[in-house]
């Protein structure tokens, strides 16, 4: 496991107690200055941490706990994912900044997280409202030994990951419209996007985008979404842990893509069909320059969508937007 | 039969002339068709330089008359997979690239979306672009020709 830093020690060392921990005591057990554990105090106070000091007693630490790497880092039990974590109060996008990581090299399991983005992006240029305090916004950077024309399938690891994750706040169980939304009671509670470096014959990285409504309530959305977005503290009746959710988040990544990487594309699209809400349901799906209107047959092994049209037809589409037909909104 | 089985028969007629190609079988029936894009935006006629000698057997003269037709310099650029063809990263936005514009190695050409998976397709040369063989928000097929680049010497 890598270095996990002063900072992160320091705030292990105080929630490990009881009570007041000394400075001295903090200056001996990372082997630094009595003056460098002060500046790490105050570097940790300004990211967010209410840090108790008295002269005598020394250090103590008083919730509530902020949301950042070191949080989430405490809490992870994964094996590579989130090891290498960069957290930011804001950035433009983190698929955007876990692309760029990745061009440059970043290991496996890298990943970017943010409270707050200030392009988040969906598909096609898309908007993922991305308000601060709230929410997760996340990348996962994979280096799967696959070729491109297999790489759709992270999309389904990352549904499959995401509604297991989601469905452990939630009472309602979440529903994954094809080919990854996340939906609760009918309305969307997370998105996903991926974005992929390759060659011909051989995936360079591909880049897991994850963003969770998960503390937004109804009023805080947008007009534009009001109807159609939803939050996992909707579902769930009260605030969530988001540090505990995106541990959660991590750790069903990890799980859903080692099973994939060793056991194939079978057991996701099972796992993924058990999510899936919109077998037998009229459905419309939005393609580039058309619009397809039918019952869905589900997917085939391939994970593209079938949808039979009233003519009969049982159209096969690998990209679009799908809904069911009743509803209106996009 | 299944994708695997059709993407080696693709490879295969790659390396020939043949431009269509049916197979039926008790599974069903195959058919695959190639060229069509070549045919609509003729290369220039074959003025390449002479090849040089070849040392493979002289039972294929179909590939070596393939390779003599296009240039050396003009670069096919194909899909990495199966998917749907975007010009733009989003409908708002202006095109990565027209006919005639310059481009560097690794920048962006055009995506492939596949599921939510978005493919940036990025140039491996230096050079500029002779055509784009497909309309935005089209399907492609893995190996289908998207664009000719004519590399800078």
């Amino acid at each position: 496991m890598r270095d996990k830093g002063p900072e992160t020690e320091i705030i292990r060392l105080l929630k490990a107690g009881p009570g007041h921990v000394s400075g001295q005591g903090l200056s001996r057990a990372l082997n630094v200055s009595r003056t460098a554990v002060w500046k790490h105090i105050e570097a940790l106070r300004r990211s967010g941490y209410t840090i108790e000091a008295s002269p005598s007693k020394g250090y103590r630490l008083l919730g509530p706990l902020p949301f950042n790497g070191i949080e989430v880092s405490s809490l992870l039990e994964t094996e590579f994912v989130g090891r290498e974590l960069f957290f930011h109060d804001e950035v433009v996008s983190t698929n955007s900044e876990a692309f760029g990581l990745a061009r440059s090299g970043a290991p496996e399991g890298t990943v970017v997280m943010a409270d707050s983005q200030t392009g988040g992006k969906g598909r096609l240029g898309r908007k993922w409202e991305s308000p601060a305090g709230l929410n997760i916004y996340l990348s996962v950077i994979l280096r799967p030994p696959i070729s491109p024309e297999e790489a759709h399938w992270l999309t389904f690891v990352a549904a499959v990951a995401a509604a297991e994750a989601i469905s452990v706040y939630c009472p309602e169980r979440p529903v994954v419209k094809w080919p990854n939304d996340i939906l609760i009671n009918g309305k969307k509670a997370a998105g996903i996007l991926l974005e992929m470096g390759s060659e011909p014959e051989r995936v360079h990285f591909v880049v897991m985008g994850i963003g969770v409504n998960v503390n937004t309530t109804r009023p805080m959305f947008p007009d534009c979404i009001k109807n159609t977005a939803t939050s996992v503290r909707e579902a769930n009746g009260a605030e969530v842990d988001r540090r505990a959710l995106a541990a959660r988040l991590l750790s069903s990544v990890e799980l859903w893509y080692k099973i994939y990487l060793a056991e194939g594309t079978v057991p996701i699209l099972s796992e993924w069909k058990r999510y899936f809400g919109f077998e037998g349901k009229e459905v419309r799906v939005a393609s580039f320059d058309s619009t397809i209107e039918g019952v869905c047959l589900g997917v085939d092994e391939t994970g593209a969508l079938l949808v039979r049209e009233p003519g009969g037809i049982v159209r096969r589409i690998v990209a679009g937007d799908m809904e069911a037909a009743s509803s209106r909104c996009s | 039969m299944d994708i695997k089985d059709i993407k080696a028969i693709y490879k295969f007629l790659r390396e020939t002339d043949i431009v269509e190609f049916e197979l039926e079988g008790p599974d069903g029936k195959v058919r695959l068709k190639r060229g069509g894009a070549h045919a609509a935006h003729p290369l220039k006629e074959v003025s390449a330089p002479e090849a040089a000698p070849s040392t493979a057997p002289q039972k294929e003269p179909a590939k070596e008359e393939a390779e003599k037709a296009k240039p050396d310099n003009i670069k096919v650029v194909t899909s990495p997979m199966v998917g749907t063809f975007y010009r733009s990263p989003s409908p708002e936005a202006s095109p990565f690239i027209e006919v005639g514009s310059v481009v560097k190695k690794a920048q962006t050409l055009c995506i492939i979306e596949a599921m939510k998976l978005m493919n940036e397709v990025e140039s491996d040369f230096n050079g500029k672009v002779v055509s784009i063989l497909v309309e935005n928000g089209q399907p492609v097929e893995y190996g289908e020709p998207l664009f000719h680049i004519e590399v800078s010497k």
